[in-house]
Order: C-alpha cells, then sequence, then structure tokens
C-alpha cells in the first residue's frame, strides 16, 4: 500500500529529494558548517521561506482543493506565533530577572520574580501585571499544545458558525476578512494582554540555550522547518488522495451536488477549515523564534492576501504548485522589497523596486489569473503531458 | 405494497406564485411512475421538496416504515436514507475521473473521517465495475468524465444514482439529448431498476413515458389533474386541454 502510494504520486519523492539537496546545502554552507557562503540571517529567511511554504500548502488544501477562499489564514499563523512567543518571551525575561536578583542579600521569592517578570514585559504597556492569557506562559508543553488548539478552536467556531449557515463564495472570503482585521486590531489594543503594537520581541533567544549562538539555532530552525514542511506535504497528499479529495473538490465544482449524494458538505469544509488552521499555526510556531518578532500588524488583512496570491502563481489544485509559488513570490519579494533589485533610470523618472514591487506583483497575479490558470505549476504538465487528476 | 414515500397538502409558493399546490403524491416499494406536465406545472419544484432542498410552506411528507418526517432533515441526510436524484442537466464531477465519481456514490459511511480511512477493497471495486457495466462505461473509468459524450454524462449520473442504492429514484429528464438507442438503454435500466425500488420519471417526451409503461401522473398548476395508466390519462378532457392538446 505505502509503496503504490508513492508510484501513484512521483511529485511526493522528487520533492522529498529536493528539499533534502536543499536543506543539506543550505546546512553546509552556512556558518553553522564553518563556511560563510550564507549568512546566518539569510539561513532564518530561508526557514521562513520553508514556514510561508507549509502554510500556503493549507491555503491550497482550503482554497485549491476544497473552494473555500479563506483571507483569513493568516490569523492562525499569527496566533501559532503568539502561542510559542509567550514562552519565549516569558521564559527569556524569568532568566534575566532571575540573574539581575540573584545578587541581592536575600533570594527573591516566586512573587518578586513575577512581579520583576511582569514589569520587565508589561512595562512598555504601562503595566506589570500578568494578564490571564500568561497563564500556561511557563509551561512549555501547554504553550505548545495551544499553538495546535487555539488556532484549532478558533476555526471550529468560526467554519461551524459561517458553514452552518451557508455562506459561501466572495461573503466567506470577506468574513474570513473580517476574522483577521478584528483579531489583529484586538491585539493592537495595549489591554490585549500581549503588548499591544509591541508585541513580542527577542523571539529568536531560546530560553535555557543562552550559550548555544544565532548560528546554530538558526540552522536548528531551519531543519524543523523543513521537516515540519515534509510532513506537511505528506499529510496534505494524503488528504487529496482516494475519496476524501474526490469529495473534497467535489465540494468545490459542485457543491449541491456532492449534498444530494449523501454527504454533509457543511461537516467537511468544517474538517479541512479546521485542519488548515492548526497546520498554519504550526507554521507560524515555527516562523517567529526566526523573526525574532511579531506584532499585530504580521495578521492584517493584507498577509492573507498575499497568501491567496502566492497558491494563485503557484498553481492552485496541486500541492507542489502552493510550495513553489510561496517559495518563489516571498524570495522575489524580499529581494525587490530589500533594494537586491537594481533601480530603473527612465530619465525623467526612476522605478524604484521598492515602491513599484506591489505594482509588479499586481499585473503578475492578473497576468497568471487571465492567462495561465494553472499558476507556475501548470509548466509541469507540459513536461508531462499524461498528467491528469489535480485539475483545476 | 407498502407506501414508501407520501407526501400530502404541500404547498410551496416563490413571492406569491403558488409553485405547488395542496398536491398529495404516493409511490410504493417497487413501483415506476412517470410524472408530466407542461412547463410551470411545478415538477421541479416537487422533487426540490423531496430531496430537501425547499421547504414547503404548509404540508407533510413522510417516509419509509417508520414514518419519518423528510422536511426535518437536509439533503445529505435524506440522500443516506435513500433518496438519489438525477438532474436534468447532467452534473458529474468533470474534473475527475468516471471511476472518481462512482466511487463517491457507492454506498459506504459519508462521515468525513470516515471517507479519510476508506480503502478501495476488491469488493467495491466489483461492485463499481457491474454499475459501470450497467451503464456502459466498462471502457471509460479512467477518463475524465468531463470528455464524456452528453448522453454518456446522462449514463454516468444514473450510473452514480444505482451506486448509491436509493431506495427511491427521482429522474429529471433521463431521455434529454439522447439516440433513439440510447434512450432504450436507458429505458431499459429505469424499467429494471424500478424491480427493486421506486422510481420517479419527470419527462416531457410522451413517447419515452408510453415506454416505460408504468403509472402516470399529471401535474398541472402545482397540483395533481389527473393519474392512472397512460391510456387512461391521454384520453382525459382535462389533460388533452391544458397540455397534450396544445
Amino acid at each position: 500500500m505505502k509503496q503504490s502510494f508513492l508510484i501513484r504520486n512521483p511529485h511526493i519523492l522528487v520533492f522529498m529529494g529536493l528539499l533534502a539537496v536543499f536543506t543539506i546545502a543550505v546546512t553546509l554552507m552556512s556558518a553553522y558548517a564553518g563556511s560563510d557562503v550564507i549568512s546566518t540571517s539569510f539561513v532564518k529567511t530561508l526557514g521562513k521561506t520553508l514556514c510561508l511554504c507549509l502554510i500556503a500548502i493549507a491555503m491550497d488544501l482550503v482554497w485549491g482543493y476544497c473552494g473555500i477562499l479563506s483571507l483569513g489564514h493568516f490569523a492562525f499563523f499569527g496566533i501559532g506565533g503568539y502561542m510559542v512567543g509567550m514562552w519565549l518571551m516569558y521564559e527569556r525575561t524569568k532568566e534575566i530577572v532571575a540573574t539581575s536578583m540573584a545578587a541581592e542579600a536575600l533570594p527573591p521569592t516566586p512573587e518578586e520574580v513575577r512581579e520583576g517578570i511582569g514589569t520587565q514585559i508589561f512595562g512598555v504597556v504601562g503595566g506589570a501585571e500578568i494578564p490571564w492569557v500568561w497563564y500556561f506562559a511557563d509551561f512549555l508543553s501547554i504553550q505548545l499544545a495551544l499553538v495546535v488548539l487555539v488556532p484549532g478552536l478558533l476555526a471550529l467556531i468560526f467554519g461551524w458558525l459561517a458553514f452552518r449557515s451557508r455562506v459561501t463564495g466572495v461573503y466567506l472570503s470577506i468574513l474570513t476578512q473580517a476574522m483577521t482585521l478584528a483579531l489583529s486590531l484586538y491585539l493592537f489594543q495595549n489591554d490585549s494582554g500581549l503588548r499591544g503594537n509591541n508585541g513580542l520581541s527577542g523571539l529568536q533567544n531560546i530560553p535555557g540555550l543562552t550559550d548555544v549562538g544565532q548560528d546554530t539555532i538558526s540552522i536548528w530552525f531551519f531543519w524543523a522547518s523543513a521537516v515540519a514542511l515534509a510532513l506537511g506535504y505528506l499529510m496534505a497528499v494524503f488528504f487529496t488522495q482516494g475519496k476524501f479529495g474526490s469529495v473534497i473538490r467535489g465540494i468545490r465544482d459542485d457543491e449541491a451536488r456532492v449534498r444530494f449524494l449523501g454527504y454533509n458538505v457543511e461537516g467537511y469544509k468544517l474538517v479541512v477549515f479546521t485542519g488548515t488552521a492548526v497546520i498554519a499555526g504550526i507554521a507560524g510556531a515555527l516562523y517567529y523564534p526566526q523573526a525574532g518578532i511579531i506584532n499585530p500588524a504580521e495578521i492584517a488583512p493584507i498577509a492573507s492576501i498575499y497568501l491567496a496570491v502566492w497558491v494563485a502563481i503557484g498553481g492552485r489544485g496541486r500541492i507542489y504548485g502552493a510550495v513553489i509559488g510561496a517559495a518563489f513570490v516571498s524570495l522575489l519579494s524580499s529581494w525587490f522589497t530589500g533594494g537586491g533589485a537594481p533601480d530603473i533610470s527612465l530619465g525623467v523618472y526612476t522605478i524604484q523596486w521598492t515602491d513599484w514591487w506591489l505594482v509588479l506583483l499586481g499585473f503578475s497575479f492578473v497576468a497568471v489569473t487571465l492567462f495561465a490558470p494553472k499558476g507556475i505549476g501548470g509548466l509541469f504538465d507540459l513536461i508531462n503531458p499524461a498528467h491528469k487528476g489535480e485539475k483545476s | 405494497m407498502s407506501t414508501l414515500l407520501e407526501v400530502s397538502g404541500v404547498s410551496v409558493s416563490f413571492d406569491g406564485f403558488k409553485a405547488i399546490n395542496n398536491l398529495s403524491f404516493q409511490i410504493g416499494d417497487a413501483e415506476m411512475r412517470a410524472i408530466i406536465g407542461p412547463n410551470g406545472a411545478g415538477k421541479t419544484t416537487f422533487m426540490d421538496i423531496v430531496t430537501g432542498k425547499t421547504k414547503p410552506d404548509e404540508g407533510r411528507v413522510i417516509w419509509g416504515e417508520r414514518n419519518i418526517s423528510l422536511l426535518g432533515l437536509s439533503e445529505s441526510r435524506i440522500a443516506q436514507e435513500g433518496v438519489g436524484r438525477k438532474f436534468q442537466r447532467p452534473t458529474v464531477f468533470e474534473a475527475q475521473s468516471v471511476r472518481e465519481n462512482l466511487s463517491m456514490a457507492l454506498k459506504n459511511k459519508r462521515g468525513p473521517f470516515d471517507v479519510l480511512m476508506y480503502r478501495r477493497n476488491a469488493e467495491a471495486r466489483a461492485r463499481l465495475e457491474d454499475i459501470a457495466e450497467q451503464v456502459g462505461l466498462s471502457d471509460q473509468l479512467e477518463r475524465m468524465s468531463g470528455e464524456l459524450s452528453h448522453g454518456q454524462k446522462q449514463w454516468l449520473e444514473i450510473g452514480m444514482l444505482l451506486a448509491q442504492e436509493p431506495r427511491l429514484l427521482l429522474v429529471d429528464e433521463p431521455a434529454a439529448g439522447m439516440t433513439p438507442e440510447e434512450r432504450e438503454h436507458t429505458t431499459d435500466i429505469l424499467v429494471e431498476a424500478a424491480k427493486t425500488r421506486a422510481v420517479v420519471v419527470v419527462e416531457h417526451d410522451m413517447e419515452f413515458v408510453r415506454r416505460l409503461n408504468c403509472k402516470v401522473t399529471v401535474l398541472h398548476e402545482g397540483s395533481v389533474l389527473a393519474e392512472g395508466s397512460i391510456d387512461h390519462v391521454t384520453s382525459n378532457q382535462e389533460v388533452i386541454d391544458v397540455y397534450l392538446g396544445r
């Protein structure tokens, strides 16, 4: 069974092979292996890109396969980041507070330590109390569980309400935008308990590992991201294969017909929506320790729209398409906006890519939608004309 | 023969227009029934009500031995109870192969987790191939259903209905757009199916209905105008006036 699964999906082997080669190559060229070809910050960029590929897979499942154009999946990504960020920041601050108090004559009581942590973390929003949402911040295992549970629960409730009322199409997209906007606005408030617009910072420092350099930590997270992406890819193929895949593609193409076959369409949508929210949460939890900082701007509505653009450009309805789109567009984006692309002088006007990149991206999106609806992934059909299934 | 479906006193109106007006209808366990009537007589709305797509303003729809009401159930629950529907235009999943289409329809547990863990087995494969044989698509199983001819799509849909193993088959204009040979084949399939289950055929084509050789219900303006053998209803003066005599 396992063997036939791989034979039916040759792209799994190709993908895993490429990912392994890429991971090894980056490792060998990094400061971790004593080389200086790739800087530590670029290792982090690549690791973050792998996380973006993972959430793109989630987006492809929910949109490309099940036909739910969610424009809110970055909310789940951000929540995942916040959940792991709380532990990172709390523990790190605890270490700092403990060190500074160690010099005092009397050993500090736990209350004093908590107070010190509260002042350190929440002084910036004018408080010293540790809010209730930080209740479990001292426990890594619980915060890691929350990475999965909070996005899952939010998606479950939101999806249940929306799908039960048969909200579909553009109306559902608008609702998901409203959800991520509302969450972002809420987190912007200082009394939300998550430090308002300051967000959580210093996440690149891993508590208890202060002796380990960023060269090493960045590679660890890079590996973790690669493993998560590989598992996510396998899981996505498993979900979209066989009868479950048939049913969700059927829902995408003709929801009413699936209903008359006796399938509970709302239940399926809820499973896919919630499952992909969990994947997004995990991707976020791996992303933000590499980014070092998370703030509410990360889950602004535009982020989720970019996600849809990546998947559309990469080619929806095929898992590798989503990965290609996310990697290609996000890396290109950091090249253009990071000043990598040379400005073009037109005499009277100079095109500066930091400003014009978005315009270029917008045009590419329109062009892909009109002229190549299968996206970049569609190019593989040219190599392999026998390709069938997975049509969008 | 016991009653499988009993519709009584059902009315439904859309924006003041009474699409169904105090309609009553009964069908037994293994029976073939044709419903005819001019455009706007309420044939499709009738099917919508039975399958749960439209909720009537008043009336009852009672199903099966346990006399459960279909009105409170969702479309998917009604389908699971054993009501299968074929639409006027063939609606198959064009981006999927004939095999995938049939496999989705095969009677099995319908929950998301059952389906996720579902593994194809020899028994299901044999059943699927048997159905493909019946509808003449045995050598088309791996083709994308979007590539099939119109008639083949009609059959694929009929095959999907049979795969669902419904107790009641609602078929909307099965012969539309078919060649004479294809019609004959369709008639055979339906007659065969009616031996073991209830089949309701909505059809415009009188020749086709005559060949089904079954009881006919004539709808007009949302209620039953006449019921009986084809010869009985075609000799009914009212029926001639509103429908046949046009």
